[in-house]
């Protein structure tokens, strides 16, 4: 009998997948943030809006590194 | 002689199956992008765009949720522009607060649920209106920017008006995207759903405080569009 054992994740796999996200709007944000400064009604230069947007980025990344060090991160049993 | 056998107890975990999250990550996004986009269409006070990020958030986890919230918004700014995407922020933070304050052992009951969409709302406005304020001026062409323009004229600095006007929107869209979502987790398998403690009610009581839950959202709404109208 294949006894195929199912994948499973966990808060350690969910934690990973937060900084995915956080580190796909970093690839997004140099392209996005001239997009925006380029549109009409906009008075402030691309590089401001990036570096407000790094800055935003830092904090989250920040809390997942916080999370890493904090969390336990087994998942619980009953 | 017949051994009595003694079972194990059964352990439960609060590890989820791969397939889920391959299925309910996806849709979720879909759920978000289609729900601002019908807010757009029909020019709501709302933003319906976090619904899929609240199931996400409380049923995986804070950071699956937050994974849907960053994956909306960009899909979201190649379909609408690129003006969505700041406020991406905006969709990883409620997912954080929904998500850590469920699993902290908020929102065992309707009442605490509710208050808990409550605070979703006001953190997910106090990170809205740095990006108003600093990148957009104050105004981005949402329905609150009305509500912006009123404060504004009655004296009070930008950052006081975009956040009184973005709060309001902020829990009529909280409330009702929390006790939507509510909706969809109950309907989802019960493994899923079983490591978490969220409000039960038997029969029709669920669906009473649902309802209620949508109606109180709409009434903020209501109260937005009538003192727009009337300003």
């Amino acid at each position: 009998m294949d006894d195929k054992k199912q994948v499973t994740v966990g808060a350690k796999e969910g934690l990973g997948a937060g900084i995915v996200g956080i580190a796909l709007l970093l690839g997004f944000l140099p392209a996005a943030s001239q997009s925006i400064a380029d549109l009409d009604f906009i008075n402030s230069e691309a590089y401001a809006i990036l570096a407000g947007a790094v800055m935003v980025m830092a904090i989250f990344t920040g809390i997942a590194g916080l999370v890493v060090m904090l969390s336990n991160l087994s998942d619980d049993e009953e | 002689m017949a051994a009595a056998s003694v079972e194990a107890p059964r352990k439960r975990s609060s590890r989820i199956p791969l397939t889920y999250v391959v299925a309910l990550v996806p849709v979720a996004v879909a759920l978000n992008i289609v729900g601002g986009q019908i807010n757009g269409i029909l020019k709501l006070p709302t933003f319906l765009d976090m619904i899929g990020t609240a199931v996400v958030a409380i049923v995986l986890g804070p950071w699956w949720g937050a994974l849907v919230g960053a994956s909306t918004n960009i899909i979201a700014s190649f379909i609408s522009g690129p003006i969505g995407l700041p406020f991406a922020a905006c969709n990883v933070v409620g997912a954080l607060v929904w998500g850590y304050a469920i699993r902290m052992g908020f929102g065992k009951t309707f009442w605490s649920f509710g208050l808990v969409n409550v605070v979703v709302a006001f953190f997910v406005s106090l990170t809205a209106v740095p990006i108003y304020v600093f990148i957009f001026g104050g105004a981005t062409g949402h329905f609150s920017d009305i509500m912006t323009a009123a404060f504004v004229g009655m004296g009070q600095n930008l950052f006081v008006s975009v956040f009184s006007s973005n709060i309001l929107v902020s829990l009529a869209d909280k409330i009702i995207s929390g006790f939507v979502a509510l909706a969809i987790i109950e309907a989802l398998p019960a493994n899923l759903t079983s490591h978490l403690t969220l409000p039960k009610s038997e029969g029709m009581g669920k669906v009473m405080w649902i309802t209620g839950g949508v109606v109180v959202g709409l009434a903020i709404a209501l109260v937005m569009m009538m003192m727009q109208a009337q300003g």
